[in-house]
């Protein structure tokens, strides 16, 4: 698949580079166009991978924002979005939309600019372009608390709606003990753009001789087309690379014997199910699947794939489920990437949801009461003090 | 953040002063030079070291009222009171005067460069109450930034006055500033034994510049959650009263061996030193910065938001321990408005928390200094009413005043008061205090004391409030004076009868 990736917001950016990391590392072209929006003037200095020139700031001349951000509010991070809706278009003019088969925009849904402006951004983009839009979206851990998760459970109301599939990144899921602050975030955001470009670079080579099981970029859409939310399942194995000019002939003679049993294909896939999923779900409550093998075809069974499939199948409660493989001759490694579309039963996006509405009470309580009590505060029992202006 | 720091009055243009040297030595380009300190009379800048000759600008130098330095070469230690000598109506009426004065040094100040302006001032003093509302008044009408205030507030030690000023600076700041930090001397006082006040200004210059100057630092690491301007604005967003809390952890300092040093030279790979910290104790020392001495000590479940930041080498910063320490301030505060970021600063020696508690409503110190002033202030009004030096020149009425009063026991004892000194008078300042408040009621300037203090009102302060006040005092009074009219005698109620006469005429 090609794509135009944009990054909304700090998370959003970091992750879009990331990407851009992965699939230069390991020669893959999904992102033909990449653009960042943020806020903030020194988060956009973060990327290492996105030319300067792709690197948009919205709201310097807002009141609000001033460049300096929107202070974790997803209101202001909406309004900054819309009064400079005119040079978000003026940027997605350079796309050449043709060339794309859909965009993908990634956000941070706990902040203020991925949950403000992300919708924003989405909405214009549907205006604009046929293609499908779909949103990666990470989702608050619980210990970000009651501000991230009400930006969370509302954002998100507004993108499953605007996006025509939403992959859902639960931050709590790649929590450690050993991590420092930077480690943490870096980690999860190399986690998550392995499985993203190892999922949607799938069927991105087309000049090469395409084998029967080959997966395709209208397979995977066609995964995606049902809309709602998903989740990304992911495992991967080590190869032994042969070395030497000895072991390169060996292996030809060989070829059957390393190629990888169905057995073991199969149990990569259930590795990948049971995993960490990019959000932790009920699998059965998927509505269509999707598995996606990369590395040397060579190693990948047509025997292996279809007893995945068969597998899924039955785990995933479903008829829909596509299995095929993504032929990375020079990849060392083996890996499953596992999509399950349109998962209904998210016990996260629950908890998110019930933490934000304690949160809304919260909020909505400390409001009522504020100019009141600052009032009480500074004036004595029997406003016998006055003013001095 | 970038603060345009606006000392008023001594102890303002100390803590500038004392910010801008914590501000050079942090490396945390701060202000970047956005700088001015006020005050009634030059011996108030003889201490800075940081601020500038032209930005320190001196008002009402000039105003009859206001003492200068060379008006009392003569005298020495407490009688030594330069520029309004603690009278915050003056310190007002100094202001205005010289608001173009004031306008001009603002140009100094560019507004464009800050995200935003903070007023420094000691609540307590003449200068600092009353030149520093005007200039809250002066800068809330022309810039578009926040304008926040830190008020030290008086100590008990200090004498009422000082405490019935700071009460109405508080009632007068918190209205027209986005934020107000008041500092509460007190508790910072009491555990220090020497040079207290040396450390409550470093004590607060840390905190500050931890607090403003986070991002501000240029660092090779980049943070992760950066805490941006419009972080700290939306925290304090909400107005009233802020306060900091603080807690740092040192980490030992652990030098690279030479044989370490020279593998790393020849290109080894030499592993980096264990973290000397772990989610526990970075959890603990968010925890110690909430337990911690607060600028102004509250009730912190009182909080309306909420913001943390960590700094330290990154390798120390551990997430878990940095979630659970947001997590934490969540639970003990009851609020979700929390904002936390990270500040790594790869080369530092310990790491520090940081937390902004924004709009606590919870002051036990507030409450203690309003009771004080009102007292205060009920004593003036007393006083007032029965001082001979004060009736002199007024008219027969307040004289007939006097001797209704007279009628009632409850203020027997003011006579004898009014001529030595009020019982709370016993160090130096306070009978200046007293003879202060006299001439101000002479001159018809001071606050509402009695009936024609609410009928001659010809004083500048129209504010409703303050009508109000001085009714409710008028009819309390005027009830108060009928039942002891209805209950003694029909000549009372003749005399006041009486009373009336001489102001129709």
């Amino acid at each position: 698949m090609k794509l135009a990736t944009i990054g909304v917001g700090n998370a959003g950016s970091k992750l879009i580079d990331r990407m851009l990391e992965f699939e230069q590392e390991t020669g893959r072209d999904l992102c033909r166009h990449v653009l960042v929006i943020n806020t903030a003037r020194t988060d956009l200095a973060k990327p290492d991978h996105v030319p300067e020139d792709r690197r948009v700031l919205i709201g310097d001349t807002h009141q609000k924002a001033k460049g300096h951000g929107v202070g974790g509010d997803g209101e202001v991070g909406a309004e900054v979005a819309k009064n400079d809706i005119d040079e978000i278009r003026r940027v997605f003019d350079d796309v050449e939309i043709h060339e794309v088969d859909a965009i993908l925009v990634a956000a941070g849904l706990g902040g203020g600019t991925g949950s403000g402006a992300g919708p924003v951004v989405i909405d214009e983009l549907q205006k604009m372009y046929d293609e499908p839009v779909y949103g990666l979206g990470v989702l608050p851990g619980e210990y970000e608390g009651g501000r991230p998760a009400l930006n969370a459970a509302r954002s998100l109301q507004s993108f499953v709606t605007k996006v025509d599939n939403f992959i859902a990144f639960d931050n709590d899921a790649w929590r450690s003990r050993g991590q420092t602050v930077e480690e943490g975030y870096e980690e999860m955001n190399r986690e998550l753009a392995t499985r993203i470009v190892t999922l949607l670079a799938a069927g991105e080579v087309d000049e090469s001789d395409v084998g029967e099981n080959a997966m395709d970029s209208s397979d995977i859409m066609r995964t995606l087309d049902t809309g709602g939310v998903s989740s990304i399942g992911y495992a991967s194995t080590d190869l032994d690379k042969p070395e030497g000019l000895l072991s390169k002939y060996k292996k030809k003679d060989d070829d059957e014997i390393n190629s990888m049993d169905a057995a073991k294909i199969k149990g990569l896939v259930r590795r990948a199910v049971n995993s960490r999923l990019t959000i932790p779900c009920e699998v059965s409550s998927a509505d269509r699947a999707l598995i996606i093998f990369a590395g040397p075809s060579s190693m990948i069974s047509r025997k292996g794939i279809e007893s995945a499939r068969e597998w899924l199948e039955q785990e995933a409660d479903t008829v829909e489920v596509l299995a095929g493989d993504d032929p990375r001759e020079d990849s060392d490694t083996l890996a499953a990437v596992v999509l399950l579309s349109n998962v209904t039963e998210t016990p996260r996006i629950k908890e998110i949801q019930n933490q934000a509405v304690d949160a809304q009470n919260k909020i909505k309580e400390l409001d009522a009461v504020r100019e009141e009590e600052i009032a009480s505060l500074i004036t004595d029992d029997d406003n016998e003090l006055d003013p001095i202006v | 953040m970038k603060l345009a720091l606006l000392g008023v009055g001594n102890a303002g243009t100390r803590i500038v002063d004392q910010l801008l040297a914590a501000e050079s030595q942090t490396d945390r380009p701060l202000t970047e030079g956005n700088v001015l300190a006020f005050n009634t009379t030059p011996s108030a800048f003889a201490d800075t070291t940081h601020i500038d000759g032209e930005r320190q600008v001196v008002i009402g130098d000039i105003h009859p009222d206001v003492t200068r330095p060379e008006d009392i070469a003569d005298r020495s230690g407490e009688d030594r009171r330069e520029g309004v000598a603690g009278d915050p109506e003056l310190g007002v009426e100094v202001a205005r005067d010289d608001l173009p004065e004031i306008r001009r040094s603002l140009d100094m100040v560019d507004d464009t460069e800050v995200d935003a302006a903070m007023i420094v001032a000691g609540l307590g003093g003449g200068t600092g109450c009353g030149l520093g509302a005007v200039l809250l008044e002066e800068l809330a009408s022309i810039y578009e930034i926040p304008i926040y205030v830190l008020g030290v507030l008086p100590t008990s030690e200090e004498s009422d006055q000082r405490a019935w000023t700071a009460a109405r600076a508080v009632r007068t700041f918190v209205p027209l500033a986005d934020a107000v930090f008041p500092v509460d001397t007190e508790s910072w006082l009491a555990s220090t034994e020497s040079d207290g006040y040396g450390e409550l200004n470093r004590a607060i210059a840390t905190r500050l510049v931890s607090l403003f100057g986070s991002g501000e630092r240029e660092s090779t690491a980049i943070s992760e959650l950066r805490m941006d301007p419009n972080d700290l604005k939306r925290t304090l967003d909400v107005g009233g009263l802020a306060t900091v809390g603080y807690a740092e952890t040192e980490l030992d300092d652990v030098s690279e061996g030479w044989y370490r040093r020279l593998r790393r030279l020849l290109g080894f790979d030499v592993p980096d030193p264990e973290p000397q910290t772990d989610a526990v104790s970075i959890k603990n020392l968010v925890q110690r910065a909430v337990d911690s001495k607060l600028t102004l000590q509250c009730d912190i479940e009182t909080a309306d938001r909420v913001l943390l930041v960590l700094s330290g080498p990154p390798k120390e910063l551990s997430r878990k321990g940095f979630e659970t320490g947001r997590y934490l301030l969540e639970d003990e505060t009851g609020t979700v408005e929390i904002l936390a970021g990270d500040e790594p600063l790869p080369e530092a020696s310990r790491i520090t928390a940081t937390i902004l508690l924004s709009n606590v409503t919870g002051v036990p110190r507030i409450e203690a200094l309003q009771r004080r002033a009102v007292e205060f202030q009920r004593e003036q009004d007393d006083l007032s009413a029965t001082d001979p030096d004060a009736l002199s020149a007024d008219t027969t009425l307040s004289a007939e005043d006097d001797q209704s009063s007279e009628d009632d026991p409850s203020s027997e004892d003011d006579p004898s008061t009014g001529d030595e000194q009020p019982p709370s008078d016993d160090h130096g300042f306070d009978f200046q205090d007293a003879e202060l408040v006299d001439q101000s009621d002479v001159e018809g300037e001071s606050a509402p004391s009695e009936d024609e203090s609410g009928k001659d009102e010809t004083e500048e302060e129209p504010t409703p409030t303050d009508d109000n006040a001085a009714a409710d005092d008028t009819i309390d009074d005027d009830t108060a004076a009928d039942d002891t009219a209805a209950t003694e005698s029909e000549s009372t109620a003749d005399e006041s009868a009486a009373e009336n006469e001489p102001q129709k005429q």
